[in-house]
This record gives structure tokens, sequence and C-alpha cells, in this order.
């Protein structure tokens, strides 16, 4: 089969390398607005070399550490494949009190073979707070999760955030930098009924002075602009605790002309209905992130590069063309 | 102005260092009589002793020094370029110190390795020995096999740079001061056995990097600047050895080959965290 042969010599494996380097380079740092396609086509031959050399080459196929670490690095190509295929990337915001919901997902990309099933994540978000050393280095992020089981409600309480995400099945949440605070508001119509929800400002502290968002009343014409004063003794200069502990914050309300400061538990009273600023809480922002092959990909790697170990060390000295012990004598050569 | 409490040892490691490079260099020359005889060779036994105890002085030095800072800031010589350079002339002095105790034979390599972990000597010495912060997601336990693993690779390409630097070196006037190695042929043959060894340390580095970047940044691999420029190196290292089997290529060639992992390594390691933000995100 000349072909196969032909796909199966090195000098394409050397080519496919240089071509990925090459790839690796224009896209280097990311979001360089290259396409990805300098990397994929590479990978691609490197894979077709790959397959075609461990069919034909003796060398490989017939030395059982290095067809382990090639068969390795075939099936890895292939797994991080099907893994982009199948993932599944997105933010969210989950209010202090308030449970998960898949439906308020943002920046969501999803691969075509996404087949994850968002209603296994269930949690209840509690109070967290956030460490931060002189000049606003981010220390650790303490969340505290209320784990729900669908049958009976409330089952346990954790505690998450940096390196330990929250897991559902192949689902894995981490907390990010981005959460902040947010208000309690309920709006009572004129005809009746209420309305409960919360309003997120932006994240905090890095929009330390541009905590301000706006809304409009479900059924009201009128647009309520909110400013948040907060006080929460934050210093750059100092050690602080983002936390609901050391938090509270005056709700500044502008209607039009009309500017309104308004505490915990006040409201004001439109033509259309009572807007009610019930309490000042907290959002954190989870990076949700999905990828079925994630221990596959572990285990595919870790034996490949065992196999490469054994292969290479134990057969160095053929593999090198020369007998190291027949020639240790001084000597310019 | 205090001066950290780390500085005294760091100082007397990279004293007892220099002792070690210039008892490696002077253990090299050739000595002549007065009428211009070669009277002794090189590679001087007293030397090599000297060499080799200082060397194990300047380790323990830096391993004082490491534990002082350790002490002083709370956390291990993980983030600034400082404590870096510390951890990696600590952790290259160790591994080529093995070599040197073990490998009688190869101890030439010494004019070599040393005045390249002066590089990085000479560098420390004029870094701000200010206390860094430490990340929340550095408590990684993955971190640890991710740095060893990374210091593994580092110390094998050093050594290969010690057995190419001598088959350049034998390729000048200075073939002499090398008479006692081995032929370049067993050199070249020693270092590629650790350039393999590079190789897969050099694996288990990016998977145990991969595994912490998932726990800790929430994605196992990002091309980032720093993770582009290792792939780069272990795409480097895995060509040239895939050559090296199937060509026959000149002594010097393979030589340089190998000296630019090192290189490679150098770069991406002390390089990158330069021009990147985002080299090892939870340092931002």
């Amino acid at each position: 089969m000349p072909i196969l042969s032909a796909m199966a010599s090195l000098k394409v494996t050397l080519v496919g390398m240089l071509l990925l380097s090459v790839g690796s380079m224009l896209t280097y740092g990311g979001d360089t607005g290259v396409t990805v396609w300098v990397l994929i086509v590479p990978m691609l031959l490197l894979a077709l070399n790959l397959m075609c050399a461990i069919a034909t080459s003796r060398k490989i196929n017939g030395q059982p550490g290095l067809l382990v670490f090639h068969l390795s690095l075939l099936a890895l190509v292939i797994v991080i494949a099907v893994g982009r295929l199948a993932h599944l990337d997105a933010q969210i915001e989950i209010v202090v009190g308030q449970s998960f919901d898949g439906s308020h997902l943002v920046d969501l990309q999803q691969g075509p073979w996404h087949t994850g099933d968002l209603s296994e994540i269930t949690f209840l978000q509690g109070p967290y707070s956030v460490s931060y050393e002189p000049g606003v280095q981010r220390g650790a992020t303490a969340s505290r999760i209320g784990l729900l089981d669908k049958n009976s409600g409330f089952e346990k309480e954790i505690v998450v955030g940096d390196d330990t995400p929250l897991i559902f099945g192949d689902y894995r949440l981490y907390t990010s930098f981005n959460k902040g605070y947010a208000v309690i508001l309920e709006w009572l119509p004129k005809e009746g009924g209420s309305y409960s929800g919360s309003v997120n400002m932006p994240s905090f502290p890095l929009n330390d002075y541009r905590q301000k968002n706006e809304w409009t009343p479900p059924g009201s014409d009128t647009t309520v602009k909110f400013w948040l004063r907060l006080d929460t003794g934050y210093d750059e200069e100092d050690y602080w605790v983002l936390s609901m502990d050391n938090s509270s914050g005056v709700l500044v309300m502008t209607v039009d002309d009309l500017r309104v400061e308004l505490q915990e538990g006040e409201s004001l009273q439109f033509d259309d209905g009572l807007l009610k600023y019930k309490e000042l809480t907290m959002w954190m922002g989870y990076t949700i992130f999905y990828d079925p092959t994630l221990r596959w990909l572990f285990f595919i790697s870790t034996f490949g590069v065992l196999g490469l170990g054994w292969h290479l060390w134990s057969r160095a000295d053929r593999l090198l063309g020369q007998n190291f012990e027949s020639d240790t004598k001084g000597g310019v050569n | 102005m205090t001066l950290a409490a780390e500085l005294p040892w760091l100082w007397g490691s990279l004293f007892a260092l220099a002792l070690a490079t210039g008892a490696a260099i002077w253990g090299m020359l050739p000595r002549y009589s007065y009428d211009g005889a070669l009277t002794e060779a090189s590679s001087n036994a007293r030397f090599e002793s000297f060499v080799l105890w200082s060397l194990l002085l300047s380790i323990v030095l830096m391993t004082i020094a490491m534990g002082v800072r350790w002490d002083r800031i709370g956390h291990g010589p993980f983030v600034s370029l400082f404590e870096l350079l510390m951890s990696q002339i600590w952790s290259l002095s160790i591994f080529y110190i093995v070599i040197y105790w073990r490998a009688p034979s190869l101890r030439g390599t010494s004019v070599i390795i040393f005045p390249a972990l002066w590089v990085l000597g000479s560098w420390v010495l004029i870094l701000d020995p200010t206390a860094s912060f430490y990340p929340a997601t550095y408590y990684n336990n993955w971190k640890w096999a991710h740095v060893l693993f990374g210091k593994v690779f580092l110390g094998a390409a050093l050594f290969g740079v010690g057995l190419a630097g001598i088959i350049l070196l034998r390729q000048t006037r200075a073939a002499k001061l090398f008479s006692k190695m081995p032929s370049s042929a067993v050199l070249d043959h020693i270092a590629w056995r650790f350039m393999m060894l590079a190789l897969i340390f050099d694996s288990l580095m990016l998977i145990a990097g991969a595994v912490w970047a998932q726990d800790a940044w929430g994605r196992y691999w990002q091309w980032d600047e720093l993770e582009t420029s290792s792939f780069l190196n272990w795409l480097y290292l895995g060509a040239i050895i895939h050559l090296r089997m199937t060509y026959r290529m000149p002594l010097q060639v393979g030589a340089w080959l190998v000296i630019g992992v090192f290189v490679f390594a150098f770069l991406t390691y002390f390089g990158a965290p330069y021009f990147s933000p985002s080299a090892h995100k939870g340092v931002v």
C-alpha cells in the first residue's frame, strides 16, 4: 500500500509538527482572531499520519510501549474532539437564597453533541465571602451551597470556591471573579398582586463606583434607575472581606426628575404601583464547564506517558544506535 | 531599608556556587611546567572533591534561604520571579550534584552547567525580594506534581546542555581540556537519553498542569501564552527525538538541537510570564 506507507512517513510527521508549531504561534496568547483551523488541520494531518504509521510501521506496532504511546496520542486527539463537540461553557449569576436555574445561563457555548441535562444541577446559593489582601488581591472564596435532593428538598451544605468546584455529574461549576451585590425588590401594582425579584448590580469591587442598574416593573411604563450606595468597609490598601456580614446599602432610585433614597424595608409609591426595597443581598457568578471526557483524557495521557517511559528508557541504547557501555573511556571523537 | 531575612543565606549559597564554579574551571585547566611541557592533565581529583562539597554547601544554604523566606512570607517559592529563580537554582543543583557524584567521568560538564546556573544566580541578585501574593488557586495539590515534574524536566534539559556543550567545545582549541571525558559519540548518546527523560517529564508536567488548571481555572487548556510556549517546547522535543532516531546527523547538529531544548524551556519558564499577563491565571 504505497499511499499508506507514504502517509506513514516520518517526513509527514515532521511537517505536521512544523505546521502545528506555526499554528500554535499564530494563535499565541489566544483571542487573536486567527481561525482555529490552523490548529485543527495539522492535528488531522498528524492523526492521519499516526494512524498509517501504527498500521504499517513495525517500529511502532512491534513495540508495545511505543504502540501504547502512539495509540494514546491518537486517542487523545479523538477524545479531545469528542469533548469539544459535547462541551458546554456558560456563565450564570445566582442570588443568595435562590436556587440554580438553567434558563438564566449567559455566554452559553455548547457543542452540537451536548446531551447533558442541566436539571441535574440542583442547589441553593448560600452566603459567601471573598477575602482580599492589600492591593485588591483576591484571596480565598468560600461559597456556601445547599445541595438539594429532587424529592426531599434540602440535603446538606457544602463550601466551594477557587480550586474546589461544585460538581454535578460531568457539570463543574466554578466560582468566578464576577460577583457582587443585589437588591431584592417587591412590586405591588395598583390593580393587585405582587411581584418579587432581584436586580443585580455590577461586579464588586471591580465596579466599586458604578453600582448602577435600571429596571421596569412588570406592567408598568416607568423605568426606574438604581444606584446602590454601599457601606462595605472596602479599602484598597487594607485587608478586607467581601461579605454580607459587613455590608449595608442605601438604594437611590431615580425616576425622571425624582430622586429618592430608600433604606431596607422602605418603599416608593408610583402612579401605577408601589415599589419596595426589601433587602440588600449578594450574587455569585459561576463559570459552568461540561466535558464528559475529562477523566478519559487524564487516564489516556498518563497511560501513554507510562508507555513512552517504558519504551524509551528500556530501549534507549538500541534506539540511539550505540552501545554506551562499550565506550566509556576518554577520547575526543 | 530592611534586609530580607533570606538574603544572607542566598548570598552565601551563591558564594558557595561561585567557589564550585571557580574550582571546576580551574580544575579543568591543564598544568604546564616552566619549560612548557604538560605536567598534569585536566580533571584534577582534588578540585572535584572541593567542587562537590562546595555545591553541596550551596544547596544546603539555598535550602535554608528558601525555608527562611517561606517562613517570612507564608508560602513556598511558586509565585514571584525572585523565588522561582531561587527554587530553580536549588532543584537544578540537586539534579546535577547527583550526576556529579555518581558519574565522575562526566564531571567536565560542570564548566558548562555552573556558568548556566550563574545566569540564574546573577538574575536573582538583581530582583526585588518583596513578599509575593499567594493566590487561592495555588493551594491545589496538583501544583506540587506539576512543579516536581517540571524540575526534573529542566534538570534533564540542563544536563543535556552540559554534554552538548562539551561536544561543541571539542571543536575548538579547548578540546584537550576534555580529553579525559568519554568520546563525543558517548556524550551524544547520554545527552539524547536525557532528552528522552526530559520528554517523559515534560509530558507529565503538562498533564499535571492541565489537571491543576481544570481545578483552579475551570479549563484544562486554553492556549494562553505559557501553555502555548510549553506545548511548543514539548513539540520541539518530540520532533528532535524523532529526527535523532531516524536520521544520522553530525554530532554538532545534535548538540545544538539539545541546547535548543533548554533555551526553549528557559524562555518558556522565565520569558512567557514577562509578556503574558495571563500566565498562571490565578495570579491576577
